[in-house]
């Protein structure tokens, strides 16, 4: 399958065209990297959506943008849970851990404001209805 | 937080669980020790409608242009679209620690193995394209008789009539020596050597021949007659005596007997009239 330059750039890459560019040269060139979820799973569900590529590439470009997604609500995640423990720690005098308490634990509490940043509303009910 | 993915009943748990691993790997790198069960599964929904969404997203963009197969530009457009920006996919790819250890993907289910095969399937002619399931086992399409044809010769089978014919006396005679009485030859107590079958004579040895028996066609009908049609229990004592006297055949006061008397030509000698 050829890989088609996209000519005319879109309208929301004005500024970075030249920066869209390099960014698909060096991600098509960057095959020897591979990403935490694997190439068939992602194409399963992609072909559930309708979306098929048989070129691996695109396949692993989605794979990344979604990990990438997933890390940044997960550090925001865990800026809510640090600041909960922080504030906790502030009042317990006796911590043999060091400064900050070193486990973390993921918790509703913290992904739910994290996912609301994203415009993702999660409410789970607290007992099964 | 390693998982062993086993073998699930729907493939579709599966990739569920793939995502689960994949969730918990990039949490680890951020920096969780663990997390809630719920918290896991939320964020695997979010990952699974992500995907969802830019398939979908990408797919359409494809097709308003008029193409069927999505190129890069296509997933650009839907992931910003999305609100993501992929300016930061770049250094994100590059960031220091990552963990790409990811358990390797399940081999396929073993196919079953062929049971009840019986011969190789046949090679498919020319005609028929490659890409087409194989031939079934030969049996299933091909006749072979499993007897020989029989001999039809009439010589053969005359010769075939007659063995039978002599095997079948030999064997009923031997049968016949063994389990009824047995006459013997010589003067000595027991005879296994040469049996032969006793013959009982009756009395007087020439009322067989004197008697004229009628043509009997069919013995069970005549047996049955003789067991229930001539039964003489229940008949009261004068027509007893009458059915007596008319138990033998050739008699001419048949005729003006009670019809339903029945004729039985086997008759014993105490009723034989001076006349037969």
């Amino acid at each position: 399958m050829q890989m088609s330059r996209i000519g005319s750039p879109s309208v929301g890459m004005d500024e970075d065209s030249g920066a869209g560019h390099a960014l698909s040269d060096f991600l098509l060139q960057l095959e020897n990297y591979n990403p935490s979820i694997p190439d068939s799973v992602v194409a399963y569900y992609l072909n559930m959506a309708g979306f098929e590529s048989q070129d691996p590439r695109m396949i692993r470009l989605i794979a990344l943008a979604s990990q990438k997604f997933l890390s940044d609500i997960a550090n925001d995640a865990l800026q809510h849970c640090k600041m909960r423990t922080s504030s906790q720690i502030n009042q317990s005098s006796k911590n043999a851990k060091g400064p900050k308490e070193k486990k973390y634990v993921m918790s509703m509490e913290d992904l739910v404001p994290a996912l609301q940043e994203y415009g993702i509303s999660a409410k789970k009910p607290h007992y099964y209805v | 937080m390693t998982e062993n993915t086993e073998k699930p009943e729907s493939s579709c748990d599966a990739r569920r669980r793939i995502l689960n691993i994949a969730v918990s790997t990039v949490l680890l790198e951020t920096g969780f020790e663990s997390s809630d069960r719920i918290a896991l599964e939320t964020l695997t929904e979010v990952i699974q409608c992500f995907f969802t969404e830019v398939g979908n997203s990408a797919k359409s963009y494809c097709e308003l242009t008029g193409r069927t197969e999505p190129v890069l530009g296509d997933v650009m457009m839907a992931l910003i679209n999305m609100g993501i920006s992929v300016q930061g996919i770049e250094q994100y790819a590059a960031r220091p620690k990552r963990h790409v250890i990811q358990p390797p993907q399940q081999a396929s289910v073993p196919r079953t193995p062929a049971m009840l095969s019986a011969g190789s399937k046949a090679k498919p002619p020319p005609h028929i394209p490659f890409h087409l399931p194989p031939l079934p086992d030969p049996h299933a399409y091909i006749r072979t008789p499993t007897h020989k044809q029989p001999v039809t010769e009439y010589e053969a089978i005359r010769e075939k009539a007659a063995s039978q014919k002599k095997d079948i006396e030999r064997a009923l005679t031997k049968f016949l020596a063994k389990t009824s009485e047995t006459h013997n030859l010589f003067n000595t107590d027991d005879n296994q050597v040469y049996p032969l079958i006793a013959c009982k004579p009756t009395f007087p040895p020439y009322l067989s021949c004197l008697l004229p028996t009628d043509q009997v066609f069919d013995f069970d009908e005549l047996e049955y007659h003789f067991q229930v049609a001539n039964r003489t229990e229940d008949l009261p004592a004068d027509k007893k005596d009458q059915s007596d006297n008319e138990g033998d055949n050739g008699g001419d006061n048949e005729n003006s007997s009670q019809p339903e008397i029945i004729d039985i030509p086997m008759s014993s000698p105490e009723r034989l009239k001076s006349g037969g």
